[in-house]
């Protein structure tokens, strides 16, 4: 008996370091060693770092004089940019939460919902395809779906009488490129949650049942907790999905709508109030949002990580 | 009426009989085993008693209320899941009030609980870590506490020690004994190590494809197996082919040598009659009321605190004999002649 | 008897999981059913193929879809070539290096198709690159930035198919056996990786072939993507039957890494918008 309380003490320092097998003689102090990762090194700095480095020093230079300004920067702050931005980080923020909740839920249909398994395949299937179905062509689906003549909108107008172009709905606006974005909004959800609800462990259901826990004490008090930083993490990458979108609203809107990525476009294209100056601070206020955003999955995928491994 | 008792229960899955007529009357404050290789049922006969499986035929009443069809969570049964099942994002204090807090008891009333819990099972430092900073030894036994701080009435633990390693598993064991004689809870533990179950219970029920095996505390099931799964399961046995059995004069011959036996033969046996005897009754040399088998040396495996050798004694029968590493024993040689012997008492037909 | 109560909270449950289902479905056929009819309506009142017609026999259709089919090639190829070696050489030889070559991968998450197409033809149309001013050097420049672009699908796959094999020990065992260097790559560690390459490469395929943002900067309407911004610029059926073609392809594409990966969720997160 004597044996137990000295147990507790006896395991304390091995916590934590028993994590990976040793790994064995990395020298790598050898210059040959390092001639192997040159290659991916090289690309990545051509074709990565120099056009972002490159757009980070052009925002920060006098186009004319090539001196040191934060010019660019204020440049941003005119209504007209200040709006795109905001209507960049709506539309991303509306599409999230709502591709993130219809996602969510299909998702656990599918692995704790009770549902066949051949409904989860197909709809993983379905959301691998949905998911990469972006773009111009989606651009054309919608545009045949609930544009003018649309066959919902002439659905919803001929049998239902609900004319919702006369509602004041348009597929070219706000909520019609959120309606589209959807499209790929959820079935990325379903992919990058899938796995999270599948790590739910039976056992913690039958634990919480075990202790007296009603259906919904499981849900609020131990499986939405556990679920909360991958929900969080999958609807930043959703975010971070439509905020640099292009194509589609481009080809879905002519342009016409007012996002960071058409302002952006239309700077590359050199057309409208040409600055090259003002679009590079605009690109890398882009750069900003999205390594915040990907800073946070990060942070909220090592802590789900850290609870979900063993 | 027993405190826990499960009657003629069965549980189908499908095609499949997961357990079939189970029958089982547990005494309150006892420790009962249920001990089988994977697949016998025992997990799912557990899972029963805990309200996760309905059983397809059978009732289970627990302190005279029937909770054959009760929901889990009404039961107050507690259980101690194989992989722990600790909530990852509760604190151990958080976990192992869990339970109170689901029933609405008042934080001061989960406080002073929880830190008994904490105190039984020496983790007093550890209440605000997360499970995630513990060892597998510690997190059972937080999942352990869990289970005890809602009171419940019976004890349901499922392989709580296979998923750890073989050093803390005794350690752990000895504690599982000592918190269960401290509050003398109605204790049911399912294993595949017999020797868990023969050092924690005070009965085992060895199970095997669904069925019981047997009922009985561990020296009986241990010396008294009554079938041939029971006796070679749990420990170790020679299983020999014998010829010219007499049942009045209690003789055989083994290989061709006569060996008497005492046990009673009233207990239905094969066809192919054979004779049982655990490897440690053996001696090497003679003695009073023993029988003499003569054979040569084929191995010796060295197992540390016991060497096994094994002994051809003709015509291709072969017996394992465990002998004591004692420093005065006189250790044979492969290939020596040996006598080997073993008590009238200590062997039985099967 | 009593029980009931178990049973009919699953067939809420089961209830409430089909009511997601059937939305998200809908969600998913409905744009498709409108589509394919718009595309079969290009003539008053017949439904017909007319506009298919139209066009698989337009020359630029096929002019512009082998040529993003050529640039997807080279993407893979180029994808394949530099990542697989060196996720390998990292596991084997350099660990320590690791973190740093996973948030390089990740970078093309951070940094948008239309910020990248930007910063790629600043740094590559002025001197000493000057890739802009020819053909071939548009070509190269679109390829690289399709590899770019692919980059975190690429190496999550291929990585996490390293972590599926013991790296250390195949190459030790090839080694004491004999084996080069070349020989451990060609007939060791990619015909391992085979599941997680395929994959990859469809991912690359599906992503790359209707792209439009680093396409219509570089290369303009030689390539695929423009060319149907194009045609949805101009004709109405047409543009729905190039969605359906378009939808048919991705489908098609992630049927095939469906096959190879067996219906695991991993792997076939999305690209470029």
């Amino acid at each position: 008996m004597l044996l137990a309380p000295m147990s507790s003490r006896l395991n304390t320092e091995t916590v934590g370091i028993k994590r990976d097998a040793p790994q064995a003689r990395p020298d790598s102090s050898r210059w040959r060693n390092w001639l192997g990762v040159t290659p991916f090194f090289l690309f990545t700095f051509l074709f990565i770092v120099l056009p972002s480095a490159y757009l980070l020093v052009g925002a920060f230079r006098n186009n004319s004089t090539g001196q040191f300004t934060l010019g660019n920067f204020l440049g941003l702050f005119t209504p007209e940019i200040l709006s795109a931005y905001w209507v960049t980080i709506r539309i991303s923020a509306v599409t999230a939460l709502g591709g993130g909740l219809l996602g969510f839920m299909m998702a656990y249909a599918v692995t704790v919902g009770g549902l066949p398994r051949w409904v989860r395949t197909t709809l993983l299937t379905f959301s691998g395809v949905a998911a990469n179905f972006a773009g111009v062509p989606l651009a054309f689906a919608f545009i045949a779906t609930l544009g003018r003549t649309g066959m919902v909108t002439v659905f919803l107008k001929t049998i239902l009488g609900l004319d919702l172009y006369d509602q004041g709905f348009s597929l070219y606006s706000f909520w019609g490129l959120s309606f589209t974005y959807l499209y790929f909004q959820f079935p990325l959800m379903v992919l990058t949650i899938t796995p999270a609800l599948d790590g739910l462990k039976r056992e913690w259901r039958e634990a919480a049942e075990n202790l007296g826990a009603s259906t919904f004490q499981y849900w609020t008090r131990v499986a939405l907790p556990i679920l909360m930083p991958p929900i969080l993490g999958a609807m930043i990458l959703l975010f971070g999905n439509s905020f640099g979108a292009y194509a589609t609203a481009l080809s879905l809107t002519g342009g016409f709508i007012n996002l960071v990525t058409i302002v952006i476009g239309s700077q590359i294209k050199g057309d409208i109030l040409y600055n090259p100056g003002l679009g590079y601070a605009l690109a890398v206020g882009m750069v900003v949002v999205m390594a915040m955003a990907m800073m946070i999955y990060f942070a909220l995928r090592r802590r789900s990580e850290r609870w979900l491994r063993q | 009426m027993s405190f826990l008792t499960l009657a003629n229960i069965s549980k189908t899955f499908g095609a499949t009989v997961a357990v079939a007529d189970f029958n089982l009357n547990i005494e309150k404050g006892e420790f009962v085993s249920f001990l089988g290789p994977s697949g016998c049922g025992k997990t799912t006969t557990l899972r029963m008693i805990a309200g996760f499986e309905m059983p397809s035929t059978g009732i289970i009443t627990l302190d005279d209320m029937d909770i054959t069809y009760q929901p889990p969570n009404q039961r107050n049964v507690g259980m101690v899941f194989q992989a722990y099942a600790l909530f990852p994002n509760m604190t151990v204090a958080q976990n192992i009030g869990f339970g109170l807090q689901v029933r609405k008891t008042p934080p001061a009333e989960i406080q002073k609980r929880v830190e008994e819990m904490l105190a039984l099972i020496h983790l007093e430092e550890f209440a605000s870590r997360y499970p995630y900073q513990m060892s597998g030894g510690q997190q059972q036994r937080v999942a352990l506490a869990r289970a005890l701080a809602i009171q419940p009435r019976v004890l349901l633990l499922d392989e709580p020690l296979s998923a750890l390693d073989a050093k803390i598993r005794v350690e752990l064991r000895l504690e599982i004994r000592r918190i269960q004689q401290t509050l003398g809870i109605t204790t049911v533990y399912v294993t595949h190590d017999q020797e868990e179950a023969l050092s924690l219970s005070d009965r085992v029920v060895v199970m095997s494809r669904g069925h019981m095996e047997q009922v009985g505390t561990p020296y009986e099931i241990y010396n008294y197996p009554t079938t041939e799964f029971v006796a070679s399961f749990v420990g170790q046995l020679n299983l020999l082919p014998i010829a010219n059995l007499d049942r009045t004069a209690r003789s055989c011959t083994l290989a061709g040598q006569p060996v008497h036996f005492e046990h009673s033969t009233d207990r239905p046996i094969s066809d192919t009659p054979r004779l049982a005897i655990r490897p440690e009754e053996f001696w090497l040399g003679d003695g009073q009321g023993r029988n003499l088998l003569r054979g040569r040396v084929e191995t010796l495996i060295f197992l540390g605190a016991i060497i096994r050798v094994r002994v051809d004694i003709g015509d291709g029968v072969l017996i394992s004999a465990d002998l004591f590493n004692a420093r005065s024993l006189n250790l044979p040689r492969v290939g020596d002649e040996v006598l080997v012997s073993f008590p009238v008492h200590a062997c039985w037909l099967i | 008897m009593k029980a009931p109560a178990p049973s009919a909270r699953r067939h809420v449950q089961t209830l409430w999981s089909w009511l997601w289902i059937v939305l998200g479905v809908l969600y998913f056929v409905v744009p498709l059913i409108a589509t394919f009819d718009f595309s079969l309506r290009a003539k008053k009142d017949v439904l017909t193929f007319l506009a298919y017609g139209r066009i698989f026999t337009d020359a630029a259709f096929w002019r512009t879809f082998s040529f993003s089919l050529q640039m997807a090639f080279f993407a893979i190829v180029v994808s394949i070539l530099l990542v697989v070696p060196t996720a390998y050489w990292i596991r084997l030889k350099l660990p320590r290096l690791r973190p740093m070559v996973e948030f390089v991968s990740m970078l093309p998450f951070v940094v948008p198709a239309i910020v990248l197409v930007f910063g790629l033809i600043r740094v590559f149309s002025g001197p000493p690159f000057r890739l802009t001013n020819t053909f071939a050097g548009t070509n190269v420049l679109l390829v690289a930035g399709y590899v770019v672009l692919a980059l975190p699908y690429t190496y999550r796959a291929v990585d996490t198919g390293l972590g599926a094999i013991d790296v250390r020990t195949l190459t030790e065992a090839a080694q004491s056996l004999g084996a080069g260097w070349g020989t451990i790559m060609f007939k060791i560690i990619f015909p391992n990786l085979r599941v997680a390459i395929l994959s990859g490469a469809f991912l690359t395929l599906a992503t790359v072939i209707g792209e439009y943002t680093l396409a219509t900067f570089i290369v303009g309407n030689k390539a695929f993507g423009p060319y149907m911004s194009l045609i949805g610029q101009n004709r109405t059926y047409e543009s729905s039957s190039l969605a359906i073609i378009s939808f048919l392809l991705t489908w098609a594409f992630m049927g095939l890494i469906q096959i190879f990966n067996r219906g695991r969720a991993e792997g076939h997160l999305a690209g470029a918008r």
